[in-house]
């Protein structure tokens, strides 16, 4: 422990009164003086309890309690991460009332919330620490290359609803923000490796070490699996990634994060039956990123934060592709990004809180393929938010952010939330907010002959949301309830606008983009969690949605207007009427612990599928053992899951006919992990 | 004549009732001169004539000296021959001294600047009474640990130990603890809760979702739940008592904590953490019930 406290230990100083005295007694005080004065530094001193500590969980640096933040949030901890039995960290969605996660192929999750209108779940903003991984030129979020480890999870907070306010532009439906575990969270060594059915292999190292002023943790990771396993489709892949994480405190007011990433995927394409667009292949994908965040803390409680941050990716797709003209030639794609932002967060008085910040982004995007030249995006932002507690139980959260696209159009978003503690621990919630999402680079700038050719000219699409919740906490139950209702409108909806080839017409193809539709959806979610004693956790998540269309556009071929109420028509199937989920965790003894997950999905079709989705009724179980002492060197943990246990299998999102009847199967993995 | 004497007899008796009390401050300024001036606003109207000096100024005759923090209650622990009070001095100091200075011809007293175990405990099960698993780290075992696991068992809490070795480190330690504990009380030591350490602690424990009961009020502003601590006012109310006692008895009572207290409640921290606590009047009251 280092002595080296604010409060220096003084000599002490013998007192001028003792001049006088005896010789004997000065020299037995000055043997007497000096061991006191050694054991003052051992035993206690008043100093303990008089010193000044500087101020640390400051209004800043404290999570607002899921009662009083401004929009609905479902927040999933380690403890949820670890019973659910996932692999993959799309999946962990499925643990959010009225997400959707579906499956294009083995490595290529969907995730969604409100449905989707294709394969690139683009109304949603996801970040990663504060970093956008929500990329051009799909605008899309590519879930098995972020190189980031299941493992390095802290918690996953899920906004279910517009947020640009708070999280920035795009969050048109809501907001993932996934915190990574703190470079101090390791200060030792585990291994882990996983083996099962379908090809499942994975390794990952983690590695950590925590000293006075520096913290760091490095993961190294490995994940492989066949995908689906099924003759239709080439869906394996292989994932490479390292990352690190360290933290220089020097003082008590500075703190600097930096983080380093780097992944490696290779990938299977290809559907049988369509090798004239899509042959059996491979194709890679590299990424990687560094961020650097200096947070500062002022003595009167203020904080500000700057955040910087890099993000390369690279997808190389060499031809042929197919076998037909057009696709013998390479789809190569690279983004690269720089994201510059700075946030203060003060207190103007002891009953508001004030945080605001402006950012500067810009991205470069080349791609081959789809566009002619390359691309590059400045947009620029600024946003404030205010909580003003009115008084113990009434909270009013305002707030909005300014966007300048990069595309020729500014937005503001504004979010007004009420939060009203009725009595202690029961909260009503009413809030409205308007977001937009600006159109993809590939939506308003493609130019691929014969596939993707874009008229532009697209408006950003917009959500106007009201919501009314209910939270409560019912502790003697050991009872959570978190429910809310909702009706969002969305307008300006872009959606595909055939421009034909030939006349009479052989081909719908090249596509464009126009905003053609708008969206009402109207629904009701709802957590409910339940404690019993201290080895007993139950988690169950509803949702019931609906969703219907109308064509507010014109398309550029009117006679295809039929077809495009057609489209609109099928809006109505693409949310699932009713689904859920329930997870169950129980400590069965000391190191034994079993837990059970059981998601269920009505059946759905999303707008632009070949075939429906079968309804999902899917059990996964999991029972871990651990062994030696927990979390210390030696100790460690087996364990087994088992998904869709019943062999329930569903089909999934297919986007051609071929694919309509892959299912998915029960499947099993075994999992070791040790400390060092 | 005889009125003379009368009138010398009074003004003698007069001069025999004035007592000489010496207070020596640890250090300048802070909680220190808070204390020493709280004190003479309330010793104003007695005869008592109060000298305040700092640790390298001269004591001259003193009837009583009130010695604040260890470091003027070690120096002045050699004078033998005068009533000596400390204040602003742990429990475990106070013993200590008396261990390394026996045999003293008079008084020799304290108020401890600790609180009792007792009340620590009674706070948490006030704010937090569904909170079993009570949490404390330390690096040397506490003098009263037997005091601290029986009041805790009186309680019906469980108390969750964890040493913090130089092998393991604090980090490894308070990682543990945190596992086992929903509360962790602080127990006042510098080698553990330090101006350097505390931001690693209260981080750790508040990602926990763990509460920290703390030891004084600047604790409690740093991130700490809430706290009992006695303020230097409060002391030197008790201590004026003392000193009045022992002007007409020239007994010190016995060594003894603060009888006053006050409890700080961090509303943000309570609010980030979910939990319902009642108002610091109340929970003052209720452990001033149980008392």
């Amino acid at each position: 422990m280092d002595n080296s406290t604010k409060v220096a230990r003084q000599t002490i100083n013998v007192p001028s009164l003792l001049r006088g005295r005896s010789i004997f007694l000065l020299q037995l005080v000055s043997i007497i003086l000096p061991i006191s004065a050694f054991a003052a530094n051992n035993t206690l001193s008043e100093q303990d309890i008089l010193q000044e500590f500087p101020v640390v969980l400051s209004a800043s640096r404290l999570f607002q309690p899921l009662s009083e933040a401004p929009n609905a949030m479902t927040v999933i901890d380690r403890d949820m991460i670890k019973a659910s039995g996932f692999r993959s960290i799309a999946d962990l969605f499925r643990l959010v009332p009225g997400m959707y996660v579906g499956d294009l192929d083995g490595h290529t999750p969907i995730v969604a919330y409100h449905g989707s209108t294709d394969q690139y779940s683009r109304r949603m903003q996801v970040l990663v620490d504060g970093r956008s991984v929500y990329l051009p030129p799909f605008s899309s979020v590519d879930w098995e290359d972020i190189p980031l480890h299941i493992a390095d999870i802290e918690r996953i907070e899920v906004v279910r609803g517009p947020a640009a306010a708070s999280h920035g532009s795009n969050s048109l439906h809501g907001v993932i923000n996934i915190i990574t575990r703190e470079a101090a969270s390791l200060d030792s060594t585990r291994i882990s490796a996983t083996r099962g059915e379908g090809g499942v292999s994975d390794m990952a190292a983690h590695f950590g070490k925590n000293s006075t002023d520096l913290d760091f943790r490095v993961t190294l990771g490995y994940r492989a699996d066949n995908g689906y396993d099924s003759a239709a489709m080439n869906d394996s892949s292989a994932t490479r990634l390292a990352n690190l994480r360290a933290n220089y405190h020097p003082n008590s007011e500075d703190s600097f994060d930096l983080q380093l990433g780097y992944s490696e995927v290779s990938r299977g394409l290809g559907v049988a039956g369509r090798e004239d667009e899509n042959l059996f292949r491979d194709t890679w994908t590299s990424s990687d990123f560094q961020q650097l965040t200096w947070l500062h803390a002022f003595p009167q409680g203020d904080e500000v934060k700057v955040l910087y941050y890099h993000i390369h990716r690279s997808v190389k797709d060499n031809a042929p592709r197919g076998t037909a003209p057009q696709y013998n030639t390479p789809d190569n794609t690279k983004v690269e990004r720089h994201d510059l932002e700075l946030q203060h967060s003060t207190e103007l008085g002891a009953n508001n809180r004030l945080i605001w910040g402006t950012g500067v982004r810009s991205d470069a995007v080349e791609s081959q393929l789809n566009l002619t030249i390359p691309q590059s995006l400045y947009q620029s932002r600024f946003f404030v938010h205010d909580e003003w507690r009115m008084t113990s139980s009434a909270l009013l959260n305002a707030g909005a952010m300014y966007e300048n696209d990069g595309m020729g159009h500014s937005n503001t978003s504004p979010r007004l939330a009420f939060n009203y503690h009725f009595m202690p621990q029961q909260t009503v919630r009413v809030s409205t907010s308007v977001a937009y999402r600006s159109p993809a680079t590939v939506e308003e700038n493609s130019n691929s002959p014969g596939e993707l050719v874009s008229i532009g000219g697209l408006r950003p699409e917009r959500v106007f949301s009201k919501e009314i919740g209910y939270l409560g906490e019912f502790s003697q139950l050991g009872l959570s309830i978190n429910a809310r209702l909702y009706a969002d409108q969305v307008s300006d909806m872009i959606f595909i606008d055939p421009l034909l080839t030939g006349w009479p017409p052989t081909s719908l193809k090249p596509y464009s983009f126009a905003n053609l539709l708008s969206a009402n959806f109207r629904g009701f979610e709802s957590t409910v969690k339940y404690h019993w004693g201290d080895n007993t956790s139950v988690i169950v998540n509803y949702a019931r949605q609906m969703m219907d269309c109308e064509i507010t556009g014109q398309l550029t071929y009117t006679f295809l207007q039929p077809s495009l109420q057609e489209i609109a028509d099928q809006c109505t199937s693409s949310v699932p009427w009713n689904s859920g989920s329930f997870l169950l965790a129980q400590q069965v003894a000391h190191d034994l612990t079993f837990s059970a997950g059981y998601y269920y999905q009505s059946e759905l079709q999303f707008v632009g599928t070949s075939a429906p989705q079968s309804r999902m009724q899917r059990l996964d179980l999991r029972v871990a053992q651990a062994f030696g002492e927990k979390e210390k060197s030696g100790g460690g943990e087996i364990s087994f899951v088992v998904q869709n246990v019943l062999q329930d299998n569903y089909t999934n999102y297919s986007a051609v006919p071929q694919t309509n009847n892959i299912l998915f199967n029960r499947r099993a993995y075994l999992t070791a992990t040790i400390n060092f | 004549m005889a009125w003379g004497t009368l009138s010398l007899l009074i003004l003698q008796s007069t001069f025999a009732e004035t007592l000489n009390v010496t207070v020596v401050l640890s250090e300048e300024g802070g909680a220190y001169r808070e204390f020493s001036d709280s004190l003479r606003s309330r010793l104003e109207k007695q005869n008592i004539l109060l000298n305040v000096i700092a640790m390298n100024q001269p004591v001259g005759d003193s009837d009583l000296i009130i010695a604040v923090g260890m470091k003027a209650a070690t120096a002045l622990a050699t004078f033998k021959s005068v009533a000596i009070f400390n204040v602003f001095i742990p429990k475990e100091g106070y013993n200590k001294l008396q261990h390394d200075f026996p045999k003293r011809a008079v008084s020799f007293s304290a108020i401890y600047l600790d609180q009792p175990i007792e009340r620590q405990l009674d706070l948490i099960a006030a704010a937090l009474p569904n909170l079993h698993h009570i949490g404390i780290l330390y690096a040397t075992p506490p003098n009263d640990l037997n005091t601290v696991r029986q009041k805790a068992l009186e309680r019906k809490m469980t108390l969750h130990e964890q040493i913090v070795s130089p092998a393991t480190g604090l980090s490894v330690a308070l990682q543990e603890l945190l596992r086992k504990s929903e509360v962790i009380l602080a127990l006042p030591d510098a080698e553990i809760y330090n101006a350097a350490t505390i931001r690693n602690i209260l981080l750790a424990s508040y990602r926990a979702n763990v509460p920290i009961i703390g030891f004084s009020s600047s604790f409690v502003r740093a991130g700490g739940l809430c706290a009992v601590f006695s303020t230097p006012t409060q002391i030197a109310g008790q201590t004026a008592s003392v000193i009045n006692q022992f002007s007409e008895t020239h007994i010190l009572p016995a060594a003894q904590y603060a009888h006053e207290f006050e409890v700080l409640v961090n509303m943000q921290v309570t609010r980030s953490l979910n939990l319902s606590i009642p108002p610091p009047a109340e929970l003052y009251s209720e452990i001033r019930r149980k008392q």
